[in-house]
């Protein structure tokens, strides 16, 4: 096909007119080949200008476009448009920055002309090599796996059902609510913990378009966003798989406590009345606060921070609960004596401090401290520790309860790995983004939710259900069609040699080996494009559409001539 | 919205970083979206820093994509300068009235070439960069601001004074200063709304231990993030009053903790992220942080404070932080445990309270929603999702709703969003 290519300079007013030279631009560009109309505009991201080069374009018969004007970011969009409204691929289209690299960093005219002649020349050599990409649109199911029936899982559940939206959920447990199940009263509110659950979890099961799955594990989920196939597998009965597709993931696994065994300074499992603060929460909600020998605790301290050190993070929550443990055993034991050994009191955010300025009291204590060890002491548990002045003190208690570590629970890298998603910092999983996607990952379509993204609180992980709901829905609705990367990845049959390593180096699970042919294959749909196994490839078999070798190598050699 | 007669439209109040989000979600759902923003520029504060916690990302590289984004969003109507004049309705049919402020630049038209700035013969202190330099009466806030499109100020614009001055409308080529621009009242049919309006600092004059506002060289945190940033008065030079480079400077944080009631939970981070702006610029100096409790939280932030105890910096648990001057130095004394102590700085550093914007209370009893004891908008109760209030339909997002991280601030607004869209599908 005969190339018929039109170039434009725009004025930009005087921003480039006046430091360049236009005219000469203009004249050291028309002779080149292809090229059949080269002119000046005044602006042409103007309305005026757009209009102006949609009729240029048809009244040449241009085939392609290249605009000399301000940086791709202000305006390549335009101009594409401009190109998709006069009936030409906008892949057929180059935008010379002629503006931020010619005229505005330097006052020499002729060094700024000489400069975007280069540009324009390269951008008209690239654009040569240019191809027609289109859009491709894909169905999609509008249908969500959601894994994990605590509060993130039902919280997600619940908002995102709907009459033509199915949810699947999928808990390892027998029966839905998770960790919260076991909390009595919930801070700062003091509100009931486990009655709200059980609410959620009624209106779940009334749900016809919810079908949880209990005692099940997720086996496998294979493909993309808009249209992932997922095994379950009942643990109960090993053979009993069901087999379903959807078109979002929403991990939301929740954590587990570091196990104190292994800081074994804190006495745990080595001497009674030595507990978790979750074994303490359960012993709460059962109804009864009480030694080993049946009686109630005299003296109780709480141990902050256990396990913060071989984790490397503050888990968050724990100086907060500990507080609420104080006040557990504010009503229901009030002459109870309860010490708080901690390090540095974390409560942030507009509701903590004044549960704790609440929580302080004449029989309540907090002891900044360091090297606390929990040893036997008689009928009671021996506390020593180092005062904030480094000097060592000692009390006896009867109860000592641990606030361990948050950390993710023992199937995180299978799920990670089924998921085709990454574990980041103290293994929980990564998000995409840490300010602006905390519960996207580098899968699109999976999204992470609650604990199992890091330590947090309930309000902050029924927040995170809620926000992944809102991806879900902006992204995946019923009916539309969904529209993936047009300038993806390629490789070519001929070149790979099937060393893998465009494998290794995709972040997306976009590409996958064809074990028959011995070579990479590209999903195009799920490629983003972001050029890794280009770099990576050893063999040149890899390239991005749109920025191929040979588009960049031309652009380059005439840009250096 | 399902229903009949419901209007599909949201309004989003703010074009912060939470703001954006949420808007840039709803546009992706197909949703029509009002954009509100009370100034003449989108970012909020966000763009104010040059770097952010944890990954020491560049700020302006991570917002900027997501502006551009917006403005070139077909679905998004942003209306800078204008703000909520009454609200009227409920859940799926408000129909609200906005107040938007003449910029007097036509927003087709200018290019962004900032030819208008210089003949201006007005120079007042620039708002955006806490008065530390100055600006004219026809501007943008800092090079960079988006829209690229100035705003005439006519508190101090000659012209709006009564004076022939067209000084700006001579110097632009594209007849972009239009004087005749009037005030717009607009009438908006929305199905919900998301308040999205952002925080202040505490003004540290109201604890005059920290000598804010009587020596030279103490300065806020926001105040200090302007110093650090390229794009700030000194281009990203810290230096003193004097024009020389600190040779020790004190973090102190906590400030106006006591008066307000609450931990901010951002300032322990951003105070360490300040050690780091400190030690990549000026690698000799002295820092010391002068801290009450290290609240740190999450998987990621314990990391970047290790990093920084390498630094050399002095961590010290202080009470009772004061900050006088001797000659050019500043003596700060403080309680460390239960002994009395002191250091000397360059530079000080007020690490102060994130509080509730002064317009709170009004644009609450406008949306008919209320505020908590602190002046943040009060979520319905906190066991829910923070996000709702007591009036259905409207919803808070980012530090409006109380302090919080960038990240935290992201997932409000997407889940307002995910709220809107199941409530109303």
């Amino acid at each position: 096909m005969e190339r018929k290519i039109g170039v434009y300079i725009c004025e930009c007013g005087p921003n480039i007119a006046e430091k360049v030279d236009i005219d000469r631009v203009i004249d050291a560009v028309s002779p080149l080949e292809g090229v059949v109309v080269a002119k000046r505009y005044k602006l042409l991201c103007s309305a005026d200008g757009k209009k102006f080069l949609e009729e240029e374009i048809k009244k040449h018969g241009l085939t392609h476009l290249v605009v000399s004007a301000c940086s791709p970011k202000e305006h390549e969009k335009t101009f594409m448009e401009v190109c998709k409204n006069a009936g030409i691929n906008p892949y057929l289209f180059q935008l010379a920055n002629i503006r931020e690299q010619c005229a505005w960093i330097t006052d020499d005219k002729d060094e700024a002309t000489k400069k975007a002649i280069r540009l324009t020349k390269a951008a008209i050599r690239r654009v040569r090599y240019h191809a027609s990409l289109e859009k491709k649109e894909i169905e999609s199911n509008p249908d969500v796996l959601v894994i994990g029936g605590g509060i993130a899982g039902i919280e997600a559940s619940l908002q995102l059902t709907s009459p033509d939206r199915k949810i699947y959920l999928v808990e390892k447990a027998s029966s839905l609510g998770g960790l919260i199940t076991n909390f009595e009263k919930t801070y700062p509110s003091m509100k009931p913990g486990s009655d709200s659950i059980k609410q959620k979890i009624q209106d779940v099961n009334k749900n016809e378009n919810i079908k949880v799955f209990t005692d099940s594990e997720v086996e496998e989920v294979l493909g993309f966003f808009g249209n992932f196939e997922v095994k379950v597998k009942n643990v109960t009965e090993e053979d009993k798989t069901v087999e379903f597709n959807v078109g979002a993931v929403v991990l939301a696994t929740g954590s587990t406590l570091f196990d104190p065994e292994k800081t074994p300074q804190y006495g745990y499992k080595k001497f009674d009345n030595v507990l978790t603060s979750l074994e303490f929460e359960k012993m709460n909600i059962s109804g009864k606060i009480s030694l080993k020998n049946g009686k109630p605790p005299k003296s109780v301290a709480i141990i902050h921070c256990v396990g913060r050190d071989e984790k490397g993070y503050c888990s968050e929550i724990c100086c907060m609960y500990s507080l609420k443990f104080v006040r557990y055993f504010m009503d229901k034991i009030p002459d109870v004596n309860v010490s708080n050994f901690y390090s540095d009191l974390c409560i942030p955010g507009k509701s903590h401090q004044k549960f704790y300025e609440q929580t302080k009291g004449k029989n309540v204590d907090f002891v900044r401290s360091s090297d606390v060890d929990v040893t036997k002491k008689g009928d009671k548990l021996g506390v020593q520790y180092k005062d904030e002045n480094g000097s060592k003190s000692n009390l006896s208690v009867d109860m000592v309860i641990l606030a361990p570590a948050i950390e993710p629970t023992s199937d995180a890298p299978q799920l990670a790995e089924i998921t085709n998603i990454s574990q980041g910092d103290g293994g929980f999983f990564a998000e995409e983004h840490e300010k602006l996607g905390p519960v996207s990952t580098s899968t699109e379509g999976v999204y992470i939710t609650g604990c199992a993204q890091g330590p947090k609180d309930i309000s902050d992980t029924i927040i995170q259900a809620e926000a992944a709901s809102g991806k879900i829905l902006s992204s995946l609705v019923p009916g539309r069609k969904i529209e993936p990367e047009v300038k993806t990845s390629h490789i070519s049959e001929s070149l790979c040699i099937g060393c893998k390593l465009c494998l290794s180096v995709c972040s997306y699970g976009a590409i996958t080996f064809d074990e028959a042919k011995k070579i990479s294959v590209v999903n195009e749909v799920i490629c983003r494009g972001c050029g890794n196994c280009v770099a990576a490839c050893p063999s040149g078999a890899a390239t991005i559409k749109h920025f191929t070798f040979n588009q960049l190598y031309q652009e380059i050699s005439e840009a250096v001539q | 919205m399902g229903e009949k007669d419901q209007y599909s439209d949201v309004l989003v109040i703010g074009a912060g970083i939470a703001g954006i989000e949420a808007s840039l979600l709803l546009s992706k759902a197909d949703r029509k979206v009002h954009l509100i923003e009370k100034t003449s520029y989108t970012g909020g504060t966000a763009i104010k820093f040059e770097e952010v916690f944890s990954n020491m990302e560049c700020s302006t590289c991570m917002v900027a994509p997501r502006q551009q984004e917006l403005l070139q969003d077909k679905n998004i109507n942003l209306l800078t300068l204008a703000e909520v004049e009454d609200v009227k309705g409920s859940f799926g049919k408000f129909t609200v009235k906005i107040r938007k402020k003449a910029r007097y630049v036509d927003m087709e038209n200018c290019i962004g070439c900032d030819a208008c700035f210089e003949p201006c013969p007005v120079s007042l202190k620039n708002e955006f960069e806490e008065g530390l330099n100055e600006r004219k009466a026809i501007y943008v806030p800092c090079a960079g601001a988006l829209p690229n499109v100035p705003m005439i100020d006519t508190e101090h614009c000659l012209r709006f004074k009564g004076k022939d001055c067209k000084a700006c409308q001579e110097a632009c080529m594209f007849e972009a200063i239009d004087f005749k621009q009037k005030d717009e009242q607009l009438e908006l049919k929305v199905g919900g709304i998301i308040a999205a309006t952002g925080f202040k600092i505490f003004d540290p004059e109201q604890v005059p231990q920290y000598g804010y506002g009587k020596f030279d060289d103490v300065y806020t945190a926001v105040e200090f993030e302007r110093l650090y940033a390229s794009n700030g008065p000194t281009e990203g030079n810290i230096v003193l009053k004097n024009g020389k480079a600190p040779k020790s400077a004190a973090i102190v944080h906590c400030v106006g903790r006591d008066k307000k009631g609450y931990c901010s939970s951002v300032c322990c981070m951003y105070s360490l992220k300040f050690n780091h702006y400190l030690k990549s610029k000026i690698p000799e100096i002295k820092i010391s942080e002068l801290y009450t409790d290290l609240c740190i939280p999450g998987k990621s932030h314990q990391k970047f404070y290790e990093k920084m105890k390498e630094t050399g910096t002095d961590l010290i648990r202080a009470q009772e932080v004061k900050v006088d001057k001797q000659g050019e130095e500043k003596t700060i004394t403080y309680n460390n445990g239960n002994k009395k102590d002191s250091l000397q700085a360059d530079m000080v550093i007020l690490a102060s309270a994130i509080e509730s914007k002064d317009d709170a209370s009004d644009l609450a009893k406008i949306l008919g929603i209320s505020l908590d004891e602190y002046g943040f908008f009060k979520e319905e109760h906190s066991d829910v999702s923070s996000v709702i209030t007591s009036k259905p339909g409207v919803f808070i997002v980012g530090c409006a709703q109380g302090p919080k991280n960038i990240q935290d601030s992201v997932s409000q607004a997407s889940a307002a969003v995910g709220k809107i869209l199941s409530l109303s599908k």
